[in-house]
């Protein structure tokens, strides 16, 4: 069997922000919870012998770790290449130069939107001007550097505006991703989903950035898997490619797996992460094609989509080992297609009528752990 | 405009860097995942340190593997460098 080729490391997650999207479980943990420098030392001495190329390290907000700069240097000292997810809260000048020196090759710099009040709105707090001004500081270090915009119908509009502003800090690649309805986002769905138009527009508009800025700056954009005829191959399916280890030191085949009834992570601080990629059930459960149903177990596309994502099957489905809903033919499709009939059924707010308070969205924002 | 002129000077852009670990085959480590080399793939890499010019990596390149065919090892060379530039990979000097 072969190994995965990343390791997510979800360091903590404790965070400044309390984004209405976040991908963090409902449940988080605590500060005392989380595994301690060396612990995450041998995940990664682990996860290279066990081919493991790339630790990305994420949260919660990794910066909100004092010893940050310890685990790179763990991460990069196992012969990972290191990518560092981050909203910037919490980097300053000395902080960037330690961490480059310890070994981060790529920064991932997060912002929610290009104006500041849109951004702290999604956000929950002031962040949006120290972003901008730490963008300038990463572009003079030797570190790749994307910007990660997450996009949805309070926002879409303003996408060429994000092609700019990513041009004008220089960087390397632009990430535009819708948001995936998950914990969080799920709560805030209604509110977060675009129209039919305001994507179709938004993929022309990408399209042709993308020509224009062809080996200047690279741009990705992830579409709304509601939107698609077929579903996303979620993690590049169920164990196939990606391990991640949550803040407690719980292995998971993706990052909302815990949210599936009967599932049992091993931790890393009990059993070799060989034997959990290998071996454990968490992994096995939808590894390969022996669990699907139909239409997928007969359906050409399945190594190709893997059945789409197990976390939605069982939050909008309510069974995990039921074909993705975000796929054309799957049975419960009917609660995407009704969810995405809202989408369009409710007008796009815009300039005047989006000031109007009445006319805002109520958040669920998602808290900080102690 | 991604084509390496003779005077192109490339170099590894930014969070690129070349993994030789003892015993494995050596990779280019970027951000969008990994790339294994094969010799010439890594000798041409070695060199771009932004001071090579692309004519000297492909002088290098025909005498070690292709004194045979210089014109192939040119282009072959010119095509590896402009599909690494599309991709951010590589930048000239």
């Amino acid at each position: 069997m072969t190994g995965p080729l990343a390791l997510i490391a979800e360091l903590t997650h404790r965070c400044p922000l309390h984004c209405v999207y976040c991908s963090n479980p409902l449940q988080m943990t605590a500060r005392a919870g989380e595994l301690t420098t060396a612990q995450w030392s041998e995940v990664f001495r682990q996860a290279a012998s066990l081919g493991v190329i790339q630790a990305d390290f994420t949260g919660g907000e990794p910066l909100a770790r004092a010893d940050l700069m310890d685990v790179a240097a763990a991460a990069r000292q196992a012969g990972l290449y290191i990518n560092l997810i981050t909203s910037g809260i919490g980097l300053n000048e000395d902080r960037l130069q330690k961490l480059v020196a310890a070994g981060v090759d790529h920064i991932q710099l997060s912002f929610q939107d290009v104006n500041e009040a849109g951004a702290d709105e999604i956000a929950g707090a002031r962040a949006h001007a120290h972003k901008l001004a730490l963008a300038k500081r990463i572009r003079q270090h030797n570190v790749a550097f994307t910007i990660n915009v997450v996009v949805h119908r309070q926002n879409l509009a303003r996408l060429p505006q994000m092609i700019a502003l990513a041009e004008e800090l220089q960087a390397d690649k632009l990430e535009i991703a819708n948001v995936q309805y998950y914990g969080w986002a799920l709560e805030n769905r209604a509110a977060l989903l675009p129209s039919e138009r305001q994507l179709s527009e938004s993929l022309a508009m990408i399209k042709a950035a993308q020509e224009r800025l062809k080996g200047r700056m690279r741009i990705d954009f992830v579409v709304p898997d509601y939107y698609g005829k077929y579903p996303k191959p979620c993690m590049g399916g169920w164990g196939r490619k990606l391990m991640l280890i949550n803040p407690t030191g719980e292995a998971m085949p993706c990052h909302a797996a815990g949210v599936i009834p009967g599932m049992r992570f091993e931790n890393i601080t009990n059993k070799p992460l060989r034997w959990i990629w290998e071996e454990s059930e968490a992994f096995q459960r939808f590894r390969g094609e022996g669990w699907m149903p139909e239409p997928c177990r007969s359906c050409e596309r399945r190594s190709q989509d893997f059945g789409g994502c197990r976390c939605q099957a069982l939050l909008l489905a309510g069974d995990a080992a039921a074909t993705d809903p975000a796929c054309s033919l799957a049975p419960c499709h009917d609660v995407v297609a009704a969810a995405v009939a809202q989408a369009n059924a409710v007008p796009v707010m815009a300039g005047d009528e989006a000031a109007r308070p009445a006319m805002q969205p109520h958040w669920v924002y998602r808290p900080n752990p102690q | 405009m991604s084509r390496p002129t003779p005077a192109s000077r490339p170099r590894l852009a930014r969070g690129c860097r070349i993994s030789e670990q003892a015993g494995q085959e050596s990779t280019l480590l970027m951000p969008e995942g990994a790339m294994r080399l094969n010799p010439p793939g890594l000798k041409i890499l070695r060199q771009c340190d932004g001071q090579h010019t692309f004519a000297e990596i492909v002088s290098t390149l025909q005498g070690e593997f292709g004194a045979a065919a210089p014109d192939r090892v040119a282009e072959d060379t010119a095509v590896f460098l402009e599909r690494l530039q599309e991709r951010r990979v590589v930048d000239y000097e």
